[in-house]
């Protein structure tokens, strides 16, 4: 057999093989929580890449590799029963700063400088070792920091504030396309969101995205910003200023007491009525129920 | 305000919104909408002109109140 096709034979069960042991393995290893579960990661796959490449080691690879994956499950399976297996094996975090007094042994047994604390309390907004109250090396190296009560960020219920619940949102139009499931969970309709547009004054055809709030409102972005509800305020102007001049001519046709003239107006005002009728439905579909069978449609 | 002046002020009104039905229906994509818009504004030029008419022969019976 020549190389290549050894090659594409290995590296596509290789590559199965790496995908059904990440799926065994879970979410966990990807959140890397201690310097082991990192590690572990990186061996697999260089394992995997060297099952792929040399011609000798197939069988002993995948060996490696399930090895590489089960034990840390079978350790994690223990340090679910043991307390001190679980120390041993996931490590236990370091405080390197408490009752605001940084813990220089700590950092030296962390072999840390004062630099890398400052470092990593920067990165969580704390830019004066006076504004921690508490600071925790994590088993992954990262710092959790607690900062004294007075520098922490000012809440509603501090203040007393009464707030609303937070509601989870839902999605209910997205790329253009009403979504009828979250619609249903929210025990709505899609009579109640063609409400809500007609309300706001924008059409469903026009509506990129659309999310519930908790409030029970509708968060609305359009496909073009500014464009289609500017059109839309000139369409309601236009429809406004043709049904004054409607009135006008209507009022017009009382108040001239020349007989020719009278009719003259109220011949123009009927003219004008006619076209409003017509044109209502695509100048200012708010008025008018015919309108939402007209959006319906296009829908 | 005088009669000639509210017919004329109707009618600068109807122009304004017939100036805007013929862009409205230049910018629209649907042949329906674009029939209808031009129909409007054409029935609109007729009644603004009609109105205008008017206007004229309203000075002429009140040239005291011609604006200047």
């Amino acid at each position: 057999m020549p190389t290549w096709v050894h090659i594409v034979y290995h590296s596509v069960v290789s590559l199965v093989y790496l995908f059904l042991l990440t799926k065994l393995i879970g979410k966990r290893q990807l959140s890397q929580l201690t310097f082991f579960e990192y590690i572990i990661g990186i061996t697999i796959g260089s394992i995997a890449s060297s099952v792929a490449i040399d011609k000798e080691d197939f069988l002993d690879g995948t060996i490696a590799m399930g090895i590489y994956a089960l034990l840390p499950i079978l350790f994690e399976l223990i340090a679910l029963k043991s307390q001190r297996f679980r120390n041993f094996v996931e490590g236990k975090g370091r405080v390197l700063i408490k009752n605001g007094k940084v813990l220089e042994r700590n950092l030296r047994k962390e072999r840390m400088t004062i630099d890398d604390l400052m470092q990593q309390l920067r990165m969580k907004n704390a830019f004066k070792v006076a504004d921690v109250e508490f600071a925790l090396m994590e088993p992954n190296g990262r710092l959790s920091v607690l900062k004294i009560s007075d520098r922490q960020p000012l809440t509603a219920k501090q203040l007393g504030l009464k707030v609303l619940p937070e509601a989870e949102p839902q999605v209910v139009v997205m790329d253009g396309h009403l979504v009828e499931q979250s619609l249903k969970t929210k025990g709505l309709d899609r009579h109640w969101l063609l409400g809500e547009l007609e309300k706001q004054g924008v059409r469903l055809e026009d509506v990129f995205y659309a999310e519930t709030d908790e409030r029970g409102g509708l968060y609305i972005d359009l496909y073009e910003d500014e464009g289609v509800v500017q059109q839309m305020k000139t369409m309601q102007m236009t429809h406004v200023q043709l049904r004054k001049c409607q009135a006008d001519l209507e009022l017009f046709a009382l108040d001239t007491n020349d007989e020719r003239m009278k009719s003259v107006y109220a011949q123009e005002a009927k003219r004008l009525d006619e076209l409003l009728r017509e044109l209502t439905p695509y100048l200012n579909p708010q008025s008018g129920r015919s309108i939402r069978k007209a959006v319906e449609a296009t829908t | 305000m005088t009669v000639s002046a509210q017919v004329k002020q109707t009618a600068a009104t109807l122009k304004s919104a017939q100036a805007n039905l013929a862009s409205f229906a230049l910018s629209t994509g649907n042949q329906q909408a674009r029939e209808l818009y031009d129909n409007a504004a054409q029935v609109t030029q007729e009644i603004v002109e009609s109105l205008q008419l008017r206007v004229r022969e309203l000075e002429e019976e009140e040239p005291q109140y011609r604006a200047p």
